[in-house]
């Protein structure tokens, strides 16, 4: 009761930030994490959660490009800043990483999927040209329960080939 | 010997994974309804305890909240959440109905003892905090071996002893003990297994609504839509007209989405506040009130001749049901099916006690008893070659069930290529060269092998309804409703169509996903979809086919029998150019202007009369760390005879996923229950350590791909193979590595250097 009632007497706050290149400006409660902002302020469902204290990587969204925690982020901290989730990749049909994904058969359940292709991207922005031995490591913090990673992995090379050959980022 | 088949066998991209990639695909918990209510479950915090009086008024009263409910609140009708009555052959119901709703009784930390729904989530959970309780603590045990001893209190009034069922081995021959008399090797051990946790990354959702006229929608991960759609009707006494089972996307099954766990709360929810209402479980909740893996401790004892000839087998299992039987009173009953039905034995005898504890329940998870007593099973193999002097791969050869034999379920083997899983996996594995060297870095290499099911007849009748429609495009709606388990069977399905209809793949559009407007289906378990629904869609498709051969007879015509139907065309076989478009006939035979016309379509009820036993065989190559314990799986490589693989991309996805699941098994996961508290303290991907990037071997899947006669274009199961002998092959190369056996699992380093100091002193 004393902490709703704590919460209840916080302001609001307004913030702007941009999400899949469209602009935003929201009054939201200051406790609200950008995870719950995307999917029930903005119905970006795309992203997902999972474990809800940053063990699983699945509601991971760039952040300025940088690999974040949607589910661990208060969404006021994230001011001023370019979102990109899930929904924003595609841009004329699949993204490279994309369709790779889906052409190494490397989604089963696809609760993972939004944050490993996320992370995939951040990877790829980084370094075009990983090991196998890179993408393990980079994607080692995001949880799959169906894969074995195996595919997940064949699809992080595949897009980094699809890429390096003039597809576009 | 295979047959030259134009769609089956081919690697494609599933249909519904680029909305999976795109982020558009809807799962329960992305799911909104007009004015839908958060709804939040009041879990026990005692293990066991009687609720002497709950006052939920300052709960009601706060504001936001729309209903508060206590068991009171509810039908009251006793219900079994891993289903009273499925289709049982031939014994009719089996499973006990133990539980109701809201719980009458607290029989575990995390026993559901009321509910609440509110406009958000910070109220529901405010809420929850005012609902007072008074609990008055019973004695409690979170083991077995504690819950069966006198002087602890029945957690079930008519279990005495807590014991809520034993069981025989009901496919008992011979004499055991006279068999083991007449055997030259006889070893017995002692197993224990843990429960292990599905960990589906999406916590178990439901939404309930009900409308105006009282049916009741209700959008459910579970993997059985048509039981649970039966199992709601008869817990609220509704006609089961009255229920549409909706599926949405969901995020992983593994077989704990075989039981009821928030479906009828958030119901009762919605018909006391008439308006929609989700409950999503925390991860915490999901830990802690999902169904596992069943736990057991069991001894297997295992009589050889010299030659190395199986000649007598016994096994005792005492299975940890947890605080409802959930689907551990079948599980603990196949432990013994799977156990000894694997090899050729004259004398065979088993017994298994079903025990309630006061934890939470075990039902289903990927391979349902089988790779809990292979872990056993296994090993006693590899013992006992040890003792007879043989190589372990040779024990193995020498004493497998092969096609026509009987199999585990008692029905003659329709075909088994567990020879080919074993000899290819050792020739890549390097086998000859690496087995029982002692080699330099404490390496070591182990196998296991084991025999599955496509489906559980004749223990249930497995049936699968399919509709094929041609529309007037030439295009096919495929009406199925396996649930929607998170694998690739929806693609699976969709390729047994096309082949056998002669479009190709992209044609086949699923139709899926409600009860009220599909054929039942029993639903995604037992390996049984690819094989059970697979039958369905074929027989489906060769109606449609016969149809749509007979209409171009008229046309070209020639005799039905004369024509073939491929590339999206129908052709005389002798003379393939003298052909016409499928979509031709189709549309002619929907517009007929004589009036002759005629839908494209076939339907079909398929019931499986047999389960052609998928069958594998593991081999896992480790490196001990004889300072730390640590063991690391270098490679794993799977041998699976799953038949003809519909689409090898996912046959090899399943099974990579299934080393995954099984290593952690083996090495990681612990589900770890405070024996002073009854809380589950393995209840976060933190301490209940599941396997990352980094911690997968090399692995390597060979898929012998070989047609069963029963299965649709010669497929049997995989789902659940995948996983069963991963952990006995670890355990076996352990042994192979640094001589020292781990028998219960996991196999943590504090175990293995235990172990290893206990070598040192003997």
């Amino acid at each position: 009761m004393k902490m709703g009632d704590q919460m209840r007497r916080m302001e609001k706050e307004t913030v702007n930030f941009t999400v899949n290149g469209r602009q935003y400006q929201l009054t939201i409660e200051p406790w609200l994490t950008l995870a719950e902002v995307l999917r029930d302020y903005l119905d970006l469902t795309g992203t997902k959660v999972s474990c809800g204290v940053g063990e699983c990587g699945a509601c991971t969204v760039l952040v300025d490009g940088k690999p974040t925690l949607s589910c661990c982020t208060l969404a006021i901290t994230v001011r001023d800043k370019n979102i990109l989730t899930i929904e924003g990749l595609a841009k004329d049909g699949l993204h490279p990483i994309q369709k790779a994904f889906v052409d190494c058969g490397a989604i089963q359940c696809g609760f993972c999927t939004p944050g490993m292709i996320l992370m995939t991207k951040a990877l790829l922005d980084e370094n075009p040209h990983p090991t196998r031995e890179e993408a393990k490591e980079f994607l080692a913090g995001n949880l799959c329960r169906c894969t074995g990673y195996v595919k997940i992995i064949d699809a992080v090379m595949a897009a980094a080939e699809a890429i390096s050959e003039g597809g576009s980022r | 010997m295979s047959q030259k088949f134009a769609i089956v066998g081919r690697r494609l991209a599933q249909a519904d994974t680029p909305i999976k990639a795109t982020g558009a695909a809807r799962y329960a918990a992305d799911i909104k309804l007009p004015r839908m209510l958060v709804g939040k479950v009041l879990r026990s915090p005692y293990p066991h305890a009687k609720i002497k009086r709950i006052d939920k008024s300052k709960a009601e009263n706060l504001p936001g909240v729309e209903a508060v409910i206590t068991l009171e609140d509810t039908p009251k009708i006793p219900y079994a959440s891993s289903f009273r009555d499925l289709p049982m052959a031939p014994s009719g119901s089996l499973q006990r109905s133990d539980e109701y709703i809201l719980a009458d009784k607290a029989r575990y930390v995390g026993d559901a003892v009321a509910a609440v729904a509110a406009v958000d989530e910070r109220v529901a959970e405010e809420a929850l905090r005012l609902i007072e309780v008074e609990y008055e603590e019973l004695p409690f045990a979170v083991h077995p071996r504690d819950a069966i001893k006198p002087g602890v209190p029945r957690i079930h009034d008519y279990a005495e002893n807590n014991i809520a069922v034993r069981v025989g081995y009901p496919l008992a021959e011979g004499d055991v003990e006279k068999g083991f008399q007449e055997s030259d090797v006889v070893v017995e051990e002692t197993f224990s297994v843990t429960k292990q946790v599905s960990g589906h990354l999406e916590t178990q959702t439901t939404i309930a609504s009900v409308d105006p006229t009282g049916k009741v929608t209700c959008y459910s991960p579970c993997q059985l839509p048509f039981p649970l759609r039966r199992e709601l009707a008869k817990a609220f006494n509704l006609p089961e007209g009255m229920i549409n089972v909706v599926s949405p996307f969901v995020g992983g099954s593994f077989g704990a989405r075989l039981s009821v766990y928030n479906e009828p709360i958030a119901i009762a929810l919605a018909m006391k506040t008439h308006r929609p209402v989700k409950i999503e479980y925390t991860m915490e909740e999901n830990f802690t009130c999902v169904h596992t893996r069943t736990a057991d401790e069991y001894t297997v004892k295992m009589g050889f001749k010299k030659d190395g000839t199986l000649h007598s087998m016994y096994m005792k299992v005492l299975t940890w049901s947890g605080a409802y039987l959930g689907r551990a009173q079948l599980a603990g009953a196949i432990t013994l099916v799977w156990g000894m039905g694997h090899y050729r034995c004259p004398n065979r005898a088993g017994e298994c006690e079903i025990v309630y504890c006061n934890t939470t329940p075990s039902a289903a998870m990927r391979g349902y008893g089988n790779p809990e007593v292979m872990w056993g099973v296994e090993q006693v193999v590899d013992m006992a070659a040890e003792k007879l002097g043989m190589n372990p791969l040779e024990l193995r050869l020498k004493n497998i069930r092969k096609t026509g034999e009987p199999s585990n379920f008692g029905l003659p083997i329709e075909s088994s290529y567990l020879e080919d899983c074993i000899k290819s996996g050792a020739v890549r594995m390097g086998w000859k060269e690496k087995w029982g060297k002692k080699r330099a870095g404490r390496r070591g290499v182990g196998m296991a092998t084991m025999t599955h099911c496509s489906g559980a007849y004749p223990l249930l009748m497995e049936h699968s309804g399919a509709i094929v429609k041609f529309n007037e495009d030439g295009s096919v709606n495929l009406t199925i409703n396996p649930g929607s388990p998170g694998t690739h069977i929806w693609g699976a399905l969709s390729q047994i169509a096309a082949e056998e209809l002669g479009v190709y793949p992209e044609d086949v559009h699923v139709v899926t996903g409600e009860t009220d407007k599909t054929l039942f289906d029993l639903g995604s378990h037992a390996s049984r979809s690819t094989y059970v629904a697979g039958n369905a869609v074929l027989e489906a498709s060769k109606e449609a086919r016969k149809q749509l051969l007979e209409r171009a007879a008229k046309m070209l015509d020639v005799s039905p029998e004369e024509l073939e139907v491929g590339d999206r065309r129908v052709y005389v076989r002798s003379a393939p150019e003298r052909g016409i478009s499928v979509t031709e006939v189709v549309r002619s035979a929907m517009w007929d202007l004589k009036g002759e016309c005629l839908n494209i379509a076939g339907k079909s009820s398929f019931a499986s009369r047999w389960t052609s036993p998928p069958t594998a065989a593991y081999f896992a190559e480790v490196e001990v760390d004889t300072e730390t314990g640590e063991v690391k799986v270098l490679k794993f490589i799977t041998a699976v005879d799953c038949g003809t693989a519909i689409n090898p991309m996912t046959v090899e996805g399943q099974c990579e996923g299934g080393i995954q699941q099984g290593i952690g098994y083996a090495l990681t996961e612990d589900f770890v229950v405070n024996r002073e508290t009854g809380v589950l303290e393995s209840d976060n991907f933190t301490t209940y350590k599941m396997l990352g990037t980094l911690d997968m071997p090399e692995t390597e899947i060979i898929i012998i791909n070989k047609p069963d006669p029963k299965g649709p274009f010669g497929a049997k199961g995989v789902g659940e193979p995948a996983t069963v002998g991963v952990a006995p092959a670890i355990a076996n190369a352990i042994y192979d590595a640094v001589g020292v056996r781990i028998t219960d699992l996991p196999i943590t380093p504090e175990k293995v250097l235990r172990a290893l100091k206990e070598k040192q002193s003997r």
